[in-house]
């Protein structure tokens, strides 16, 4: 009696076991389908191919129209299954960070990448190095790395990446969309220089407080506390 | 809190210290919780679905199955769990909304105490096993090869309707058996017995929105009383203007009781007497046409006249002339009998003399019209009652049960002492639980056979009350545990043991359901463009349509027999074991959430308690928080006392739901007590059903005082103003509040 294959119709979201959640890992689900896809890499590719062709430099500077927190954290060195280089990303290769982190401008989480999304580029980038092995290993396996979470704040906190994203990108005709790592930076620091993200704002209630005062964010109890 | 004083300033003090992170280890939460970097694990998707963003819901629809109401509901989905249940919009049982129970199923679905592995008896206790070996045991003992004759198999179920209906029925027919018993605590049984008499249709539809004046002799139909979410949408329609009066006549305060306009405490069991003394009133003070009554019952409503009405149930004459003038002057009315009115010894004749009112007043056809026939006879609910329960014992006294099956109900639980039941079940060799939770009766069984929750299965339902959708159960997200086993599943699988040649083609219950739903002759709202369309859209909506063949409703008036009220010198108080939206019969007592959600009335948590009147705490010198022993000629329970006006001074009230074993569940164990257990062997004369309400107690000190928990703690605001109050005298003349003085 195992439990059919897509038996919701194509209608749930959870058949297959790397669906899991973001948040939580703390249940096994049960198999389901696993075949397909083999041209997602090539796709994913020729995307990249196209924004790289399109990046201009801009020069490193204050963000417009914007007042950027002022506080610092000295977080711990995280130890992450595979030391990703957000340096070799971002910084000489130019990748824009929604490109990986795609659901910031539209949900509450900026989201981790698919493991489907790495595999993109490097079902053919780099797949000589260390790195790259380790990762294939683990989508072979069909297992996402377990990726250990560095920027968090309380349940009790709302925070969400798309209306900070809303203010301080989309609807500010100022800085284009190619330079927003300088508005994530505010919160996450010059991820950029880094090789796995590491801690180095405070993140909390004063930090957020006096952010808000600055740029005229909501000061409402119940914005964030909801 | 073990010897040590701590008010709530000095705790919220320590919270404050100490941070959340000890008060979440106390709640067992996982100790990965927490803001320290590198600390928990983030998981990303290998391959996501497209339209799924994390962090953002996606709605499905299903049927809530916390009673058997049969709601619609939305589960809210995100990155694959399901996070809460709202009403779904288009279920014209509840109409977008969804109550507590609705709302707590969530905890049922994640609860700490789920079974997750079937569980086999050996040596006497029940170990873990394979879903092999607990399937191979069923075969060896109701298998083909197995020496079992069909009558000494049983089926012991709660409510089932829909497809498990069918299939269940088929099992039953498969095996030779004709044993189904549906049991359910919370019923309209009798009612249901009454309207099939008189008005020749078991469940007609009550129309409160068009009623002028409802008067409800015990049917507290906001709050426990069949579809209680589906009557409070019509009560609410009631209510708009031109408001309509509420009459709630019972001996203790439901839910329904405190939102009435005129609340009569009437002395238990004499509410039928009541109804004849208004019906009396009707025919000679305001001269209603009698000739619709047949010459006997005219007679027999002739003797109540209003000083043999006011001896018997202790109701002030005027009160009655004032509800029988509502009666007569605002047209159409709305007259029911449920709950503490039916569940007497009487209760069948009770139902009778309010049905009679009905009639008198030409309600029926008007406030009371058909439900019509339902097109698919075989899916209609098989509506549970206690009948079913004392013929269940009775059965297994007589050693006529070599195998039973049990499934979502409790009867362990459930079954007052009288019944032995306890005792009886070890007498029967083979029990098999199909359970989502160690329950009195799981743990007794001989297999258990750990199943998903009703938001990871699939089903079909069909409500007793206003069943003109068939609602579709799916299932919200994957099943938490990969070892537990659907409903539907196992019962094919049951099938496929004696009737392979029928059953053997379905790989599950759901390649069943989807063959069968699909083959119904319901006409869709969209053409149908796709093979599957009829499929697709009971998914996407959780709903199939049923066109319910219409049926005349007819009124045929019978006499009643109702006795005089007796006094009890040995037991003189009435118990009133009561239901409540909450706990239910105690199935929700695993819910941390209804645990916590005060009782309407008493405003108590996680406890049970005893609702006495002030008179009579007088009386015995108690006072609240005073612990008492009940006693019944069955037994005693003990509860702190409640002091309340909203009981007659005869009554003396505990709540159904608490008192489980310790097995149930680490939120309900070591709490309160369970009255069922107490409950004296009275049947309803007519019907056989147990009359829930019908056992007098004597009420004793048990010499000890503890602290009755509950939210507000002071029935006063003591001058302060804490919350907005008119007098009642104010409500009337300035917010159309009648008068009832």
């Amino acid at each position: 009696m195992e439990l059919g294959e897509n038996r919701f119709g194509g209608k749930m979201s959870v058949n297959d076991r790397g669906f899991m959640s973001l948040m939580n890992r703390t249940e096994e689900l049960s198999g389901g389908r696993k075949t397909g896809w083999l041209w997602a890499p090539f796709l994913s590719l020729m995307v990249f191919a196209l924004m790289l062709s399109s990046v201009e430099a801009y020069a490193e500077g204050t963000v417009p129209n914007a007042v950027p927190p002022k506080g610092t954290y000295e977080g711990k060195n995280v130890e992450q299954p595979i030391e990703f280089p957000h340096d070799i990303h971002a910084k000489i290769n130019e990748i824009n960070c929604m490109y990986c982190h795609t659901y910031a401008r539209r949900s509450k989480v900026a989201g981790i990448p698919p493991t489907s999304k790495c595999m993109g580029c490097h079902s053919v980038i780099a797949t000589d190095k260390p790195r790259i092995k380790k990762l294939t290993e683990y989508w072979e396996k069909r297992e996402p790395p377990p990726w250990k979470k560095v920027h968090d704040v309380p349940d009790y906190v709302h925070f969400t990446h798309e209306k900070h994203l809303k203010r301080f990108v989309f609807d500010n005709p100022e800085l284009p969309v190619e330079r927003v790592s300088e508005v994530c930076a505010f919160c996450h620091g010059e991820v950029k220089n880094m090789t796995v993200a590491h801690k180095v704002k405070p993140l909390n209630m004063g930090f957020c407080v006096r952010c808000h005062e600055a740029n005229k964010g909501p000061s409402d109890c119940w914005k964030c506390h909801k | 809190m073990s010897g040590i004083e701590i008010n709530r300033r000095d705790f919220l003090k320590v919270m404050g210290w100490s941070g959340a992170g000890v008060a979440l280890a106390a709640c067992d939460m996982p100790s990965t919780v927490t803001l320290e970097e590198g600390k928990e694990e983030v998981t990303a998707y290998i391959l996501p679905e497209e339209y799924v963003i994390p962090g953002i819901g996606v709605y499905y629809a299903s049927t809530c199955q916390q009673c058997s109401a049969g709601c619609g509901i939305h589960g809210r989905v995100r990155e694959g769990r399901v996070l809460k249940f709202e009403g779904n919009p288009d279920a014209k049982i509840n109409y977008g909304k969804l109550c507590q129970m609705g709302q707590g199923g969530v905890q049922a679905h994640y609860n700490p105490d789920r079974i997750t592995k079937p569980l086999v008896r050996k040596g006497g206790a029940l170990v873990e096993a394979s879903w092999d070996e607990a399937l191979g045991l069923i075969k060896q003992h109701v298998g083909p090869e197995s020496a079992l004759s069909g009558d000494k198999f049983a089926w012991v179920t709660g409510t089932v309707s829909g497809h498990q209906a069918v299939l269940l029925q088929a099992h039953l027919e498969a095996m030779g058996s004709g044993n189904h018993f549906v049991h359910e605590v919370i019923n309209n049984a009798v009612g249901q017995a009454v309207n099939s008499d008189m008005l020749g249709e078991t469940q007609p539809t009550y129309r409160f929105d068009e009623a002028r004046v409802i008067v409800s002799f015990g049917a507290d139909f906001l709050g426990t009383w069949m579809s209680p979410v589906h009557f409070a949408t019509q009560y609410a329609k009631f209510r708009e203007a031109p408001r309509g009066i509420l009459v709630q006549i019972e001996p203790k305060m439901t839910l329904t009781g405190a939102n009435a306009d005129l609340w009569l405490a009437v002395r238990p069991g004499t509410e039928g007497v009541l109804a004849l003394g208004l019906a009396n009133t009707l025919l000679v003070k305001h001269k209603r046409d009698a000739s619709v009554l047949p010459a006997e019952v005219q007679e027999m409503i002739a003797r109540y006249d209003l000083d043999t009405v006011q001896r018997i149930t202790g109701v002030t004459g005027d009160r009655i002339v004032k509800v029988a003038g509502w009666l007569d002057s605002q047209s159409p009315s709305l007259v029911l009998a449920g709950g503490t009115a039916e569940g007497q010894e009487h209760g069948y004749e009770t139902a009778a003399a309010v049905m009679l009112l009905n009639i008198i007043l030409g309600n029926v056809g008007r406030t009371i019209v058909s439900s019509g026939d339902l097109p698919y006879a075989q899916m209609g609910p098989k509506s549970g009652n206690n009948q079913a329960l004392l013929n269940f014992a009775e059965t297994v006294e007589k050693g006529g049960l070599e195998a039973v099956f049990f499934y979502n109900t409790n009867p362990v639980y459930t079954a007052p002492s009288f019944l032995k039941l306890t005792d009886k079940l070890n007498s029967v060799p083979f029990k098999v639980a199909f359970a989502q939770f160690p329950d009195e009766t799981a743990m007794r069984a001989d297999v258990v056979l750990p199943i998903h929750s009703p938001y990871e299965d699939w089903g079909t339902h069909v409500a007793a009350y206003n069943g003109t959708q068939i609602g579709v159960q799916q299932p919200l997200m994957e099943p938490l545990n990969p070892t537990t086993h659907g409903f539907g599943d196992l019962l094919l699988e049951m099938l496929k043991l004696r009737k392979a040649e029928t059953y053997g083609g379905f790989a599950d219950y759901y390649a069943y359901l989807k063959q069968a739903i699909s083959a119904l002759p319901v006409e869709l709202a969209q053409p149908a463009r796709l093979h599957d369309a009829q499929w697709q859209q009971a998914l996407q909506t959780g709903l199939i349509p049923v066109q319910r063949s219409a049926r005349a409703i007819s009124a045929k008036a019978l006499a009643v027999n109702l006795p005089d009220y007796t006094q009890n010198g040995q037991y003189p108080y009435h118990l009133v074991p009561s239901p409540r939206l909450g706990l239910w019969d105690g199935r929700h007592a695993n819910i941390p959430w209804l645990q916590e959600a005060p009782d309407q009335i008493s405003k108590v948590v996680w406890d049970s308690w005893a609702e006495m009147h002030p008179a009579t705490a007088q009386k015995l010198g108690v006072t609240q928080g005073d612990v008492v022993t009940i006693t019944s000629d069955q037994g005693a329970v003990e509860a702190k006392v409640y002091i309340y006006k909203g009981i007659h001074p005869d009554a003396i009230a505990v709540p159904l739901g608490q008192g489980h074993e310790k097995e149930f569940s680490r939120y309900a164990k070591d709490r309160g007590v369970n009255p069922l257990k107490v409950l004296s062997p009275v049947r309803d004369a007519k019907t056989g059903e147990l009359a829930l309400y019908g056992t007098r107690v004597q009420i004793a000190k048990a010499g000890r005082h503890e602290k009755l928990v509950k939210m507000g703690g002071s029935e006063i605001q003591v001058g302060r103003k804490l919350v907005a109050t008119v007098t009642a005298d104010v409500f009337r003349r300035t917010e159309g509040g009648q008068d009832v003085a």
